[in-house]
Formats: C-alpha cells, structure tokens, sequence
C-alpha cells in the first residue's frame, strides 16, 4: 500500500486468500451490449470520524477532515463520470444517526451536484447509528424505476467507523442493486476493530449487489489515495471483472524494450517505476 | 419557452399523451392563456416535423371549458388548408368522416384524442401538399414529383413566392434497415436518412430543367453510427433526373452502411487493445465503440486518459484527453488537459502497435499535463 497508510494494515481478501494461485483473469473484451447508464446513489457518514483529519501531502502536509475529502472526491467522480457520458445521474444521501436524503432527485447538472455536496455536513451532536437497511430500502425502491427506464442501479456508501459494525435485515437474494464501499478508518489498536468492520462490509457488499461490487479501504492514508480508489470505483459494473483482477491505476512510465541487446536488464522486468 | 401558467389536467393530459406517445417528434414552442393574467394556459403552439421541417399550428383550448374539443390555427401561407370545413362541406365520404369524427365525438376523458386529431389533420396537410404540388406551372417539374411521390413516405412542401414556387422533397431512402444492423438494437425508435431535394421553379418559360439543392438528413439518434454530413453527393448533372439520382444514390448508401458496420467491429478491437497496456477500460461504450476511458499512474500522479474515437478511424485518430485525479480548479473540479489529436498516428499500424505508440506519447505527455495542472493551481495538493 502507498506510504502513509497505517503500519498495520488490515487485510482485504486478496491477501487472505488461499495459497493455490488461481488460474489467470480472461483478457479483456468489450462484447456488443446495451450499454446502460448509471443512477448512482451515494451514501456519506456523518457521524463524528467523518470530522478525524486526513494529510493532504507529504508527512508535514496541511489535514483535512474526511468529510472535506470526501466532497473533493466526489465531485472527482461525478465529473469524471459525466466525461465519460453524460447521461449517468447522481443522488445524495447521508447516513448519521439514522440514513437520511440530501438529494433524492437525480441529476446529470454538474451544478447541482456540487450544490448537493457542499450540503453535506456533520450535525452539531453527531450520533452513529449503523443499520444500513433503510438504505437498501430506497435503493431497491430507487433501482426498480432506474430498471424501468433501462438504467443501472448503484449505491456507493462512504463509511469511516473503525468500531461500528454495519447492520442490516436485508433478505437473501434480493439484489436489484450492485454497491461499492469506501472505508476510511483508524489504525487498528486496542480500542477498535476496523478489520471486523471491514469484513462486515464485504460480506454487505457481497449480499446485495447485482453485479461485481468492489471495497476499498484507506487508513490514515492520504487523500490522493482516496482520489486514487474512487477512480477505480468509476468502472461501470456491467463492465467489470473481479476486484482483484482490476489492473487500474496502470503504470505509464518508460518502457524498456524485450531483449536489451547488452543486457543489463532481466527479460522480466520491461517496465521501470518511477 | 418562456414562463406560463400551467394547463388544466384534461387539456395537460391531451398533450402530455401526445408528446408521449407520437411516432413523431413534436414540440412545443409556446403556450399561453387566452385570457388576460389567466390562472390556466390553454393554448400552445405545436411545431409538427413536415417535410424534414416544422409547421406551426396554433391549438386553441378553453380554459373554462377544458371538456370542449380544441379549434386550429393553421400557418398563415397556408390559406387554402381547411381540412375542418371541406370535410364537413364534403359529402360523408370515408376521408371526410376520419377528419370530422375526432371533433364530433371528442372525449375530453381520452388522453390519446388530441395525438389521434393532429395525426388526421397531419394526414389532410400531406395530402394538400401534394395537390399543390401536381398544380405546379412547369411540365418538367410536374414530371418529376409524380416519379417521386409514388415512393412510399415521401412528403413534399411547396412554397409560393412572387418569382416563382419552391418545391421541396423529402425522400426516406428505403431497405437501410439500420435497426437490425446494430444488435443489440439500441434504438427505441425507427432509424432513417432521407434526401431533401429543393427546386426552384421560376415563373415563366424556363428554357433548362431546374438543378435542385440536395442535402441528405437522418434521424439524430443516427449520428454515433453513420454521420450523414460525411457523405459526399454526387452533383447534379442535366441528364439527371430525381428517380435516376436516387437509384445511384441508395446504392451509394448501402456500401457506406456497410462500412459503418465494419467500422464499429474496427473501433471494438481497437478498444479491446488497449487493456494490455492500459489496464482494463473504467468504462467504454459497447455499443458503436465510439469511447473509452483508462485509468493511470505516473510516479504518484493518477489520471484519466479519455479516448474519443471518431466515425473516420483509423483514417482519423483517437481523441484524447487527459483528466487528473489530484489536481482541482476553483469550482472544486477536476482540471482537464485540452484534446490532444496530434500525436504520432498512421491508419496501416495494428491495433497493439497502435495502442503501444500512444502508450508511449502519453508517458512524456503526461508529465507535461502534470505540470499543467500543478501551475494552473497556486498550491499543490
């Protein structure tokens, strides 16, 4: 992980994973499809961690509040995304004491994303509550009119509890939804359990989605980390492959040509790091 | 539109049915009260597609009897159509019957009456149409619009003017069948392209046959397909005559169609080239393969690179630009690079290899769009 994330990582399933190495990823291809553009609802924590400070740059860079990044990031996404088409919409939606709209009405104007997120703040008593149910409600209610309108459905919650559990009494099999979760915790300690909380999540994700929901985590990392995740979440999850297989960011650096001629590089390594 | 009071719902359900539910694509221009500072509207004015134009017809409401069926205001060129009083000066015959019934029995309570009496009276308008056309003063003229109104869908528009009359063809081409070329189909709608043709028929003896204006139209939702506009007509000579020209021409449109489909499969395996080099696309669009877009890394700076691949590739180049991830203007959002199209590019390189030399320009190219965006900001984030 990049420098500036805690000394003790919590680990995501990649690195629990069995030690068989699993056969190879198929390449990638784009087959004819109906493409269908997204109606992504957002879901940000408001509760008191959201206010913890995250660095901006380097070890003696200036701290902003999670919150504050995670409003950078998403106006990241929503312009990324609208570059990509303009037709995908956005809604907003916090979660605090209980799951709350901001925006229910969705929207493809830049403008009123950006309204909608500097809306976004802590309640003077901020209060965490954690059942995620009320969310899945509205999603499923939300998703069955993006169907009907031949769209994609996507809930994207942003939590930053590192002892909180998320809790729902959603059923088995009822997924008409794919979600995506942005974790942003402590260091593991004594008086948290972040890992736990990570692990609930997935399990979360995996219990809802429709299609490949991916989970990032990021503990006191920088915030072009968390840049760096919600780009990846921009992938539209018709379009997606396993979260492991994800090859993104890729490198784009110099490329040393096969067979150096001298050789002073290994045939295995064709690309120099920067 | 400029503000106005709402419709009351009898008269707003009519319209919103109509705008719903029409083959066509009509709109509204404006809507207002008839009565001074009215609390209701209840007339609009409707621009109905004619002729690969609009005409405007007024329709009149009232707001105080919302039940009562709508009277018209037909365009002022138009003086001669009155579809309402010859059917019912005409005698009950089948066509006179069709026009009057909508208004003899109208049901406020059927949303659908209003789409069902503009389509009747768009009917009556064609046909009107048609007869001035065969009315026309010029021999050659009158030769032509016969050939050419035997063509099932065509509409024509004659206006008149003190030098002469200008005669205006619309002519879907036949057999393009574009919804079934493209599977999935992704068009809910019926997709074509039409040949408009206008003549101008000088008053008095013209000693030549008239040279028509040519200009082919699609539907809109055609264009990430097929551009119209990048098709060349063939001029028009004096031997030529409308059925001639467009026998050469729908021959001329099958083979582009052709290369249209073929230009799609082009720009999917173009696409599918990147990943080896750039990742898996974040997105792309698996329908005409017309973008996509990557995500990566340069050291520490992370960026979006956007590919816009135009109708014309390989012939023509991919777009690019190039978005950062860390880097945000004073509205908060991202800072974008202008489009990049100069870079080193030749149509007879591969796939990989084309995917490889971009690779390659975006390396450097990058860095110069770090530097972009790191003074476009005071302080680096």
């Amino acid at each position: 992980m990049e420098g500036g994330s805690s000394d003790a990582p919590i680990s995501t399933p990649s690195h629990q994973a069995a030690t068989a190495p699993s056969p190879p990823p198929p390449p990638y291809s784009l087959p004819p499809s109906l493409f269908m553009p997204e109606d992504i609802l957002f879901c940000i924590d408001i509760g008191p961690e959201s206010l913890t400070e995250m660095r901006v740059s380097g070890p003696k860079g200036r701290g902003v509040t999670r919150l504050d990044a995670i409003k950078q990031a998403l106006l990241l996404f929503a312009h990324s995304k609208l570059n990509m088409c303009t037709d995908h919409r956005f809604s907003f939606s916090s979660l605090g004491k209980s799951f709350s709209w901001v925006k229910r009405e969705f929207s493809n104007d830049i403008k009123s994303v950006t309204e909608a997120v500097r809306y976004l703040t802590i309640p003077e008593a901020p209060v965490e509550g954690t059942d995620i149910t009320k969310l899945f409600e509205f999603a499923n209610f939300e998703a069955r009119r993006s169907h009907a309108q031949g769209r994609l459905f996507r809930v994207v919650l942003i939590y930053c509890r590192s002892s909180a559990l998320p809790k729902h009494r959603w059923p088995v099999n009822q997924k008409t939804f794919t979600m995506d979760v942005m974790y942003l915790h402590d260091k593991p300690g004594p008086d948290n359990c972040p890992q736990k909380v990570y692990d609930a999540l997935v399990d979360a994700v995996e219990h809802v989605s429709q299609y490949e929901g991916y989970v990032f985590e990021i503990g006191q990392g920088m915030t072009r980390v968390l840049f760096r995740h919600v780009c990846v979440l921009l992938a539209h999850p018709t379009q997606r492959c396993m979260q492991d297989d994800f090859d993104v960011p890729k490198a784009i650096v110099k490329r040393v040509p096969p067979g150096g001629g001298e050789g002073t590089q290994s045939d295995d390594s064709m690309i120099i790091s920067t | 539109m400029a503000p106005h009071p709402p419709l009351p719902p009898p008269i707003a359900a009519q319209l919103n049915h109509l705008l719903a539910y029409s083959p066509l694509p009509f709109k509204v221009e404006q809507m207002w009260s008839g009565c001074r500072n009215g609390r209701y509207s209840d007339r609009f004015t409707l621009l109905i597609p004619f002729c690969l134009d609009y005409i405007k017809w007024d329709v009149i409401f009232s707001a105080y009897h919302p039940s009562a069926v709508p009277d018209f205001i037909f365009s002022a060129e138009d003086v001669d159509f009155n579809p309402l009083l010859e059917a019912h000066e005409r005698e009950a015959g089948a066509n006179g019957l069709a026009v009057v019934s909508p208004l003899v029995d109208w049901n406020y309570k059927d949303p659908s009456r209003l789409l069902n009496l503009i389509c009747h009276l768009r009917d009556s308008y064609v046909s009107y149409q048609k007869k001035k056309a065969e009315q026309v003063d010029d021999e050659r003229m009158r030769f032509e619009i016969s050939t050419v109104l035997a063509r099932k869908g065509t509409e024509i528009f004659v206006g008149s003017f003190p030098d002469g009359d200008e005669v205006k063809f619309s002519i879907p081409i036949p057999d393009l069948e574009f919804n079934k070329l493209v599977t999935p189909c992704p068009w809910k709608q019926e997709q074509k392209i039409y040949l408009q043709a206008s003549f101008v028929v000088a008053k008095g003896y013209a000693t030549t046959a008239p040279v028509p204006r040519l200009k082919l139209v699609s539907t809109q939702d055609l264009k990430p397909f097929l551009n119209v506009d990048d098709i060349k007509l063939i001029p028009w000579s004096d031997e030529m005559c409308m059925l001639t020209y467009l026998s050469d021409l729908e021959v001329r449109l099958n083979d582009q169609v052709v290369e249209a489909v073929a230009g799609v499969a082009k720009r999917r395996r173009f696409i599918e080239a990147l990943s080896p080099f750039f990742g898996r696309p974040v997105e792309a669009d698996p329908v005409f393969c017309r973008r996509a877009s990557v995500l990566g890394i340069s050291g520490v700076f992370t960026f979006l690179v956007h590919f816009s691949i135009p109708l014309q590739f390989p012939i023509k180049q991919p777009t690019l630009k190039l978005e950062s991830v860390q880097h945000f203007n004073l509205n908060g959002l991202p800072i974008v690079s202008s489009p990049i199209n100069d870079y080193p590019w030749s149509p007879r390189w591969d796939n990989a290899e084309m995917a490889e030399r971009i690779y390659d320009f975006l390396v450097d190219e990058c860095l110069n769009f770090k530097k972009y965006c790191s003074e476009k900001i005071p302080t680096t984030q």
